[in-house]
């Protein structure tokens, strides 16, 4: 059975005790945290240490700000960096495994108007190059992992495959960089997302979870057993982590998809 | 440079690990070749050479792929059936169309299955080979159906297949009832999935061989020691270009080799039983096919039973005499729950006499090891298959066995994973042999692994087998049903 963990913000209750109480209750074994910006992730580490100490499992952290290491405005890409530095070091701190982000997020699209980015491929590439060394460095001085997740192609232009992701991974020679891969994203963009997980078996540390619709598993039409045995196949020990919107009722939507994966083969 | 995790990213076409392996690697590897080899709608027999899709291939791949995903082996079974002739013909082949002519021989342009086989209801596209296989395909949709009937439900999965399943069978006991007694016959040494089996010798021989005009594609990837020879080859072609040339007619061609199988027409008994299982699920007619089924059993019993030998035997057609060749497919008829049980007891001694016992797999030969056509490393003239296996095993779950169905139920699952799930094994040396990561085989050592019982129970050998009589399929898929 594949360890199954869920966002913070999905959760109910004020505290992060209170909320891993519920997630304990309805069968997931993790929280994944989520990282603002402002470096407000790093302003959390009182709390989050209390919430260790309450034994509150918090392996990742997944950014949410609304710029990204592959911004083109370079005020904001290095901010993204400092950012992402940052949570990388909180998350380490509260022994973690690693922090997720996207090269970018609603900042492009090529099938979107105007169609052309103001960056060309080449340029695109030596910027997320650059920024993936710095932070994958950052990553492997501090112990943990950076996850790079490839977004389908209406919300980020440069890494929509598991494929371009695996590329650029391998450029930077780090082996603390990985793909966070997501079935939502791949199910968009892979022609087979299970044979898309076996071809990068060994590039892959972490995944998140939600249906074809965007909703929580079991709300749309993936194949998920497909999908999660992909993952048994290629030995993957790390956390399914939800991260979607909730159609229905938010508690017993988050509250069935533990028992939902589970069905399905995790 | 630094030698980093990177540089040990596991390639797709890794081979699996040739020492024993534990079941959870084992259902790791199953798992991907099943995954590897899928194209999309099907699975391909194996990467290297089996390019498109075969018939069943298919339904042992579904049976396997279930426990994978349950939406993946419905849609394995339905690409095949996509192929269906209007006359009923559930084709050997589908062809990819994204494959070029020259990857496999004969490729659709040798079957010609649109134009030659049009006035026989073949489809406009795909294009398909104009023979058939062995009618494994209701079992297996009826497994698909048992292993998420809700699923099942919701795609409509049973009520869409059951009335292409129903024309496949009625094909095959109408337009090839050609001996007149009722059961199935195979026109071409492919049909029964067993193209070189000895038992086919005497019969090729009355076909004159065709001019060497062809490339067999099978030697790009197979050693010519483990593939059928090419004098053999060339009948085969002949026969082929023969059925094409009459239009695919079963009632115009001048059948040269015409012979009811021992396995085949086990394999559509079975088939009707699900079927059977299917209408009554529907709410349909189920009795129609068990007592097809009863019927059927019966005349297998009395058209094709050795009664002195202990084995089924091919009935030739053309001479009406019983093939003497004792191999596999006179084992398989176990697969019938119906049988005699003095006939059950006959071939089960036979299993395990000297003629199939083969220690350094612990699976079935194909061919008996002790006569003079035996070959340990030649496709069907000797060496162990995984299908023939599982349907052993599954006859003696039937009978009650269980024992003697645990102990090839371990072989069967040791041996996938020892071989890398090879496409068949030399039994007098447990050498895996042909194409490698091959579908049906991981395909039913996964089935093995989720649906057999747990091989370190103790032996059973004292306790009473339960008798199992009349039709009707085994306990254990009652018991999916019910699920």
């Amino acid at each position: 059975m594949l360890k199954t963990a869920v966002q913070e913000q999905l959760l109910p209750g004020d505290t992060l005790q209170a909320k891993w109480e519920f997630a304990q209750q309805a069968g997931y074994d993790a929280i994944e945290l989520r990282g603002k910006g402002d470096l407000h992730f790093a302003s959390r580490l009182d709390e989050l240490k209390q919430a260790r100490k309450d034994g509150v499992v918090m392996p990742t952290v997944c950014v949410d700000m609304l710029h990204f290491l592959g911004a083109f405005d370079e005020d904001l890409r290095r901010d993204a960096l400092v950012q992402m530095k940052s949570q990388l070091t909180v998350i380490a701190e509260i022994g973690g495994t690693g922090a997720q982000t996207p090269a970018s997020y609603g900042m492009f699209s090529r099938r979107l108007p105007p169609f052309e980015p103001p960056r060309s491929e080449a340029e695109d590439r030596e910027i997320l190059l650059a920024g993936l060394t710095e932070l994958g460095e950052h990553a492997r001085r501090e112990g943990v992992t950076l996850f790079l997740e490839p977004l389908n192609r209406y919300e980020d232009h440069m890494v929509n495959r598991l494929d371009q992701a695996a590329d650029l991974i391998r450029a930077t020679g780090l082996d603390s960089i990985r793909i966070g891969i997501d079935s939502y994203h791949m199910n968009i963009e892979e022609s087979d997302p299970a044979a898309a997980i076996l071809a990068h078996a060994g590039l892959i540390g972490h995944a998140q979870v939600s249906d074809s619709n965007r909703f929580q598993p079991g709300a749309g039409h993936l194949d998920w057993r497909a999908w999660l045995t992909a993952l048994h196949a290629i030995g993957y020990d790390g956390h399914l982590a939800l991260e979607c919107r909730l159609t229905g009722d938010p508690e017993e939507a988050v509250r069935s998809v533990p028992a939902f994966l589970k069905r399905s083969g995790a | 440079m630094k030698t980093t995790l990177l540089d040990r990213q596991i390639p797709l076409d890794r081979p699996a690990p040739a020492a024993p392996a534990d079941h959870l690697t084992l259902r790791r590897g199953a798992a991907r070749v099943l995954l590897g080899n899928w194209t999309g709608a099907s699975t391909v027999p194996s990467r290297t050479l089996y390019p498109h899709q075969w018939s069943w291939d298919s339904a042992f791949i579904a049976i396997g792929l279930r426990h994978l995903s349950v939406r993946r082996a419905q849609q394995e079974l339905e690409s095949l059936l996509a192929g269906q002739w209007a006359d009923g013909r559930l084709p050997h082949i589908v062809f990819n169309p994204d494959v070029p002519y020259g990857a496999y021989f004969p490729s659709p342009d040798f079957w010609q299955s649109s134009r030659a086989g049009h006035a026989a209801g073949a489809p406009a596209a795909p294009e398909t080979s104009g023979i058939v296989q062995p009618p494994v395909h209701a079992l297996a949709a009826w497994l698909v159906h048992c292993a998420d009937p809700a699923e099942s439900a919701r795609r409509g999965f049973l009520a869409r297949v059951l009335p292409r399943l129903t024309a496949w069978h009625d094909y095959l006991l109408t337009h090839r009832d050609l001996g007149g007694g009722g059961l199935a016959a195979v026109v071409h040494p492919w049909e029964p999935g067993m193209d070189n089996s000895p038992a086919w010798d005497r019969a090729l021989a009355r076909v004159e061989p065709a001019a060497d005009t062809f490339r067999r594609a099978d030697l790009d990837h197979g050693d010519p020691a483990d593939r059928p020879t090419d004098l053999d080859y060339g009948r085969y072609v002949r026969l082929a270009s023969a059925y094409r040339a009459a239009g695919y007619d079963d009632r115009v061609t001048d059948h040269r080799f015409a012979l009811e199988d021992p396995g085949f027409n086990a394999l559509l008994v079975t088939g009707e039983l699900a079927l059977a299982r299917m209408a009554d699920h529907l709410g349909q007619d189920g009795a129609r096919h068990a007592g097809r089924a009863a019927e059927l059993t019966r005349r297998l019993v009395d058209r094709l039973w050795d009664d002195d030998a202990g084995i089924f035997r091919a009935r030739d057609l053309v001479e009406d005499t019983l093939v003497d060749h004792t191999g596999i497919a006179g084992l398989l008829p176990l697969v019938v729950p119906g049988l005699p049980a003095d006939v059950v007891g006959a071939l089960t001694d036979t299993l395990d006499g000297p003629h199939f016992r083969a220690p350094a797999t612990g699976l079935v030969p194909s061919n008996d090891l002790t006569g003079p056509t035996f070959d340990a490393t030649r496709y069907w003239r000797g060496p162990a298959w995984f299908n023939t296996a599982w349907l052993v095993e599954r006859g003696l779950r039937t009978h009650g066995r269980d024992a003697r169905a645990r102990s090839l139920r371990e072989a069967l699952v040791a041996e996938a994973g020892r071989t890398g799930f090879a496409e068949y094994v030399d039994p007098l040396t447990g050498e895996g042999r042909g194409a490698r990561q091959f579908s049906w085989t991981a395909a039913l050592a996964l089935d093995l692994l989720h649906t057999g019982h747990e091989p370190d129970l103790p032996p059973a050998d004292h306790a009473p087998e339960p008798a199992l009589t009349g039709p009707g399929l085994p306990l254990t898929d009652q018991e999916e049903l019910s699920r």
